[in-house]
């Protein structure tokens, strides 16, 4: 019963459709490759000549876009107005780093005054990528986040392009993390290299998934319907 | 589920299981690293007469002083020494193709110019070349040992000779000593930890600085014109790494082998002008050039690969000797040959163990008599190694008299093959030697003679070589199915046990991503493992792989805890705090196990590759904080931490305050043994400490024993219901633990609580005295991780899987082991604790000391099951009053002992398996092979561990059992 409730008023609340939901994964992606365009040919780097830099880069172009696009569909649109969902990702980011950053830490990422940069930088943007997006649409809802995060039961649209691509961000980081220890001596074994192109990784292609299966559920609606 | 396991049949099972475990282990064990009887013992005159049943009596001789036995084993042997001094150049890590090419054909003109003097001497026919195959390991040690001694080791010598590097087995060094030679060694350290003491002058260099190849060969020449001009060495040994140091930088084809090969040619050449062709010196000299290995293309050593085995060996002399068949000798030889070429061209015994063959081109040396008598020297030295090998082997001059088919149980060919070709050859010789006056045609006879004597001697050198080598297959077979079948019963038992548990309760089938993620990856866990285990450099760097699975599975439990908020309070933050502490000690719990966890991954950088990194034990070394402070501090931390856990049980029971103080007693002797000797390094082994130790050590075992013995003997018994409810309420409302709340069985639950804590405690107390002063936080650490665990564990609000829990306790326990600075190297085991408190030398002792030592953490864990067995009684306070004791045994047992010992025999096999197909790797010595003698040592420590466990809580459940009864009888 109020699993229903909650996802009608989810979905209700925030109508959204599969291309719509196409088009703001696109510009996502379009503009993590524009960061990368920008420090390949304007600051002539990459990820492992000046990973601090690059992740820097990535922050810094796609920090706007996905804080202004979510915003657009948060939940509670009666109470919230558009520039406080805005301010409430800009809040999330920092508060999603240091999450992101203790569970790095955690895991074995190293400690150090070289490796401080790298881990701040490394964890706002992956806090772009799981946090964000959910504290623009969400707030403070704890249920939400706890159907997100603690349960991983998406429902409908919104839910799931926040949730899968979350999701493939930490699974790709956590993948990315295994060759770090290995002796195969090439550079971009360092932190947090690998671990970032791992979460790029899983984070375009739950990107995909997640349309995937949204647009299977709404299959599955019209069906049931 | 028709048919449940009863306690009994799940005992044998698991009996049977172990036995099976063990059997096909050993078999393996010895199947893969075969161990060979070797003669102890050096080889004396004995040696120069034909073997026979009965030890010759020498002891005349061995008193005798060095001039006087030299020229007894003149006299004996016939056979003059035909040179003065030996000069031993060892190039590390030269392939011989380098020098003579491959299959007839010279090496490429690059190779051939940058050796110009080599070259030139083995066209005129100076130098004789040749091929010495090695037999792997090809590692600088056991190859040397090969080279000096003749035998082939096996990776079990290696591997148990940590104490002592010394080669204590008969060797041609050893036996040149004994003649009174004096012997000069400059180079690769290896051969003064081989050879303690026996150099007149050394000078050793380290092979650690691999980057360094040029000063590592300067050390060497630097003192070459010195002992040149010097006189009065009989043997030089050059040991040169910088060439090995160059493959191991760039590999084969790197621009710096050219010219480290012509830096070897100045060498050779200085050495064959100064010392050999030198017109003044009458002393006649021969220079031998070896290389100990040879190498891949990219450098590497280690394996079985021609590459590798292909070692050069150059026999220098003063003159041309003109061979006479040289067509039909071919120069391929073996590395163990020679030990026996050398000590018959210098006339000593050969060294007793060696399974080489005179070098066929060399003998030419010598005269004809003197040809045969040295190949029937060698045959003789064989034949008595034959005779130890085969026990049925017959013995006496005529060895071969009586072996016929009804002799021998091992009536196999090969050994009458041996004794027809010993015999063909001996009556050649016999005959050839009594018609030797009237002799005509000597030179056809002699090379017919030759010819026999080596179809005996190569028959059997291959045959003992490979005895030494080969991996006997029906046995390997037989230990891995032995393995297997002991891991299908061990799943089939863990599996009948989970299904009986949880077969009442249907879970939501919501998919196993969402519900049972924990579930999921503990078993995951053991999938990577396993899966690792195949890359030699995840093997190097196990400790990572431990830590990050271990973070992974409790971030894991933090989700599932997340789960729980949503129950108990609506996003209010201060509600969490106040009405509902259960969750805060779970997250609490989790926070300290990941942070410990972090802590404890720090602490030590262990693993091969990263070992130079920063981490904080080397950072407490060097920053000259006070060590002994933070090490006192850790272990009045851990009394403290004990004490408290013990004082959560409450303070009301005598039997409480009485462990408790014994306890403390300990603790406090331990800290007086830190305070008094552990501070001041100055007298580390003095009297007073070693017989405090002993103290300490009889001291926590009597009490552990005394206490397991006694506590269900003492402990109260409460019959009626309320007075043991009564009891809880004053004892367990204010701690979380709740220990024995709603138990019908809460005597079993304190006394195990009470075993279980004092099991913990004086393992501890045993690891502070023995672990390195800087290990004591590290105890502390994993001391915290086991209670946070089991707060987390006893906060049942999840169904959390029964069998979670003991894997993650398990896995904590390996974790722990690496994190103490263990390695799956055998380098990094901590010798110095395993002798405290031990007052004269013992193997054993010092042994079981290495083990406590190594294996402190798994232990640990393994040991602390009994306490929380006693924290989990779910279980039993929900089986009816009156059950029959094993179907309580078998609940409460069942799956605490059996999960490690699944998990255990799942890597034990898997590993097993990695092993076998990993045989021709190029790391199976140096990184599979200790792995593997690591994860048979975890095996004993989980078996070990287990046995104690369980038996600890059937003596305990049964004593208590008896006792109701006893009781009930008499109320």
């Amino acid at each position: 019963m109020e699993m229903e409730k909650k996802e009608m008023a989810s979905t209700s609340s925030t109508p959204i459709s599969i291309p719509e939901a196409f088009f703001l994964h696109l510009i996502s992606a379009l503009a993590l490759a524009l960061a990368f365009w920008i420090a390949h040919y304007i600051f002539s780097t990459h990820l492992i000549s000046d990973p601090s830099l690059t992740l820097f880069l990535i922050l810094v172009v796609q920090s706007p876009i996905v804080i202004l696009l979510y915003s657009r569909y948060r939940t509670d649109r009666h109470q919230c107005s558009y520039f406080k969902a805005v301010a409430r990702g800009l809040l999330g980011l920092p508060a999603g780093a240091i999450i992101n950053a203790f569970g790095a830490i955690v895991l074995g990422a190293p400690i150090g005054a070289q490796y401080f940069l790298k881990t701040l930088n490394w964890s706002l943007v992956m806090s772009l990528f799981n946090i964000v997006p959910s504290a623009c649409v969400f707030g403070s809802s704890w249920i939400d986040w706890q159907r997100l995060f603690a349960y991983t039961k998406p429902i409908g649209t919104i839910d799931h392009m926040i949730c899968i691509p979350a999701h493939g961000a930490i699974i790709g980081a956590w993948f990315g993390a295994w060759p770090m220890p290995l002796d195969w001596e090439r550079p971009w074994q360092e932190w947090p290299i690998c671990v970032t192109y791992g979460a790029i990784l899983g984070y375009s292609i739950a990107m995909a998934a997640s349309l995937v299966l949204s647009h299977q559920r709404g299959l599955q609606h019209v069906k049931r319907d | 589920m028709s048919s449940s396991l009863t306690c009994v049949r799940l005992t044998l099972f698991t009996v049977a299981a172990v036995a099976f475990q063990i059997i096909g282990l050993s078999f393996f064990v010895f199947g893969f690293f075969p161990v060979k009887p070797a003669l102890s013992g050096d080889s004396g005159s004995e040696s120069f007469h034909a073997p026979t049943c009965y030890s010759m009596g020498n002891e005349s001789v061995k008193d005798l002083p060095p001039y006087d036995l030299q020229s007894l084993y003149q006299e004996l042997s016939g056979l003059p020494p035909l040179f003065d001094r030996l000069i031993l150049m060892v190039i590390d890590g030269l392939p011989a193709e380098f020098v003579l090419g491959k299959d007839d054909r010279p090496p490429n003109k690059a190779l051939m110019e940058a050796m110009p003097y080599t070259q030139s001497l083995l066209a005129n026919g100076i130098a004789k070349g040749y091929h010495a195959k090695a037999a792997p390991p090809t590692v600088t040690m056991p190859r040397l040992k090969a080279i000096v001694s003749g035998a082939i080791g096996g990776f079990l010598d290696v591997a148990f000779n940590f104490n002592t590097q010394a080669l204590l087995d008969d060797n041609l060094l050893g036996q040149l000593s004994k003649v009174g030679w004096k012997m000069v060694m400059c180079g690769d350290e290896t051969w003064l930890k081989l050879f303690p003491g026996l150099f007149m002058r050394h000078d050793g260099v380290s092979s650690f600085f691999v980057k360094d190849t040029v000063e590592v060969d300067k050390n060497v020449s630097r003192h070459l014109s010195y002992e040149l001009s010097k006189n009065d060495w009989n043997l030089l040994i050059l040991h040169y790494l910088g060439l090995d140091h160059v493959g191991h930088t760039g590999g084969r084809n790197s621009p710096l082998m050219a010219p480290k090969l012509m830096e070897m040619d100045e060498v050779v050449k200085m050495m064959h002008a100064s010392a050999v062709m030198n017109p003044d010196d009458k002393r006649r000299t021969l220079l031998v050039v070896a290389s100990d290995h040879g190498m891949t293309e990219n450098g590497n050593h280690g394996g079985s690969s021609y590459e590798e085995t292909d070692s050069l060996l150059l026999f220098i002399g003063s003159k041309s000797h003109a061979t006479d068949f040289p067509s039909i000798i071919s120069n391929d030889v073996n590395q163990v040959d020679i030990a026996p070429t050398l000590a018959l061209l210098f006339g000593v015994p050969i060294p007793k163990n060696n399974v080489g063959v005179m070098i066929p081109g060399v003998i030419d040396f010598l005269k004809d008599t003197q040809q045969l008598r040295a190949l029937q020297l060698n045959s003789w030295q064989l034949l008595r190694l034959l005779q130890k090998q085969v026990p049925g082997f017959p013995c006496g001059s005529f060895p071969c008299d009586g072996f016929s088919g009804d002799q021998g149980y091992n009536s196999n060919d090969i050994m009458e093959k041996f004794c027809r070709l010993y015999l063909r050859s001996a009556f050649l010789h016999d005959s050839w030697i009594s018609t030797e006056l009237s002799r005509s045609d000597s030179r056809e006879d002699k090379s017919e003679i030759i010819a026999a004597y080596y179809e005996f001697l190569i028959n059997a050198n291959q045959w003992l070589s490979h005895k030494a080598t080969d991996k006997p297959s029906t046995v390997i077979v037989f230990g891995v199915m032995s393995m297997i079948l002991s891991f299908l019963i061990f799943s089939i038992s863990i599996y009948s046990i989970i299904q009986e548990s949880y077969s009442g309760e249907k879970q939501l089938s919501n998919g196993i991503f969402t519900q049972h993620l924990d579930e999921g990856f503990s078993l995951c866990v053991i999938f990577i493992l396993v899966i690792s285990m195949g890359s030699s450099s995840m093997v190097e760097e196990e400790q990572y792989i431990w830590h990050y699975l271990i973070s992974t599975l409790n971030l894991l439990f933090l989700r599932k805890t997340m789960q729980l908020l949503q129950k108990e309070s609506t996003c209010r933050f201060f509600t969490l705090f106040n009405g509902h502490g259960k969750v805060c000690i779970r997250i609490s719990s989790i926070f300290t196990l990941l942070i410990t966890g972090r802590i404890l991954r720090g602490w030590h950088q262990g693993g091969v590759n990263w070992t130079h990194l920063p981490d904080i034990s080397k950072w407490l070394e060097q920053s000259g904080i006070d060590l002994h402070l933070i090490q006192l501090t850790a272990v009045i931390l851990t009394i403290i931490l004990i004490l408290f856990s013990l004082s959560l049980l409450g303070r009301g029971m005598k039997i409480v305050l009485v462990v408790g103080f014994n306890f403390l007693m300990s603790g406090l002797l331990v800290l007086y043994h830190i305070l008094r000797y552990q501070h001041n390094a100055s007298l580390p082994s003095s009297n007073a400490a070693t017989s405090l130790a002993q103290i300490i050590y009889a001291t926590l075992g009597v009490s552990t024993v005394g206490t397991v013995l006694a506590v269900p003997w003492i402990m109260p018994i409460q019959i009626s219901k309320a007075c043991c409810s009564d009891r809880n309420q004053n004892s367990a409302v204010s701690h979380p633990l709740k220990i024995g709340s709603q138990s019908q069985y809460p005597e079993l639950i304190y006394s195990l609580f009470i075993i279980g804590w004092v099991y913990i405690g004086s393992w501890c107390l045993l690891q502070l005295l023995l672990q390195q002063p800087v290990n004591s936080v590290v105890t502390l650490l994993i001391l915290m991780q086991i209670f946070a665990s089991f707060l987390f564990f006893s906060q049942r609000m999840l169904q959390q899987k029964q069998w979670v829990e003991v894997a993650v306790l398990y896995y904590i326990g390996m974790a722990g082991h690496f994190a103490l600075g263990n390695s799956n190297s055998l380098a990094t085991v901590d010798v110095a604790g395993a002798f405290i408190g031990i007052s004269n030398y013992s193997a054993l002792l010092s042994g079981i000391l290495m083990f406590i030592i190594t294996y402190a953490s798994p232990t640990l864990l393994l040991l602390s099951l009994v306490m929380y067995i006693s924290i989990k009684n779910l279980e039993i306070a929900a089986s009816p009053q009156n059950v029959d004791s094993g179907h309580v045994l078998k609940r409460i047992l069942g799956l605490p002992c059996l999960v490690p010992l699944t998990i255990n025999s799942i890597l034990l096999m898997a590993y097993t398996i990695v092993l076998i197909l990993m045989r021709n790797h190029l790391f199976v010595w140096s990184v599979f092979s200790p792995k593997y003698l690591y994860a048979c040592a975890t095996t004993v420590c989980v078996l070990i561990g287990v046995f104690v466990v369980a038996t600890t809580v059937s003596y305990a459940y049964m004593v208590l059992a008896l006792r109701k009864k006893y009781e009930k009888l008499h109320w």
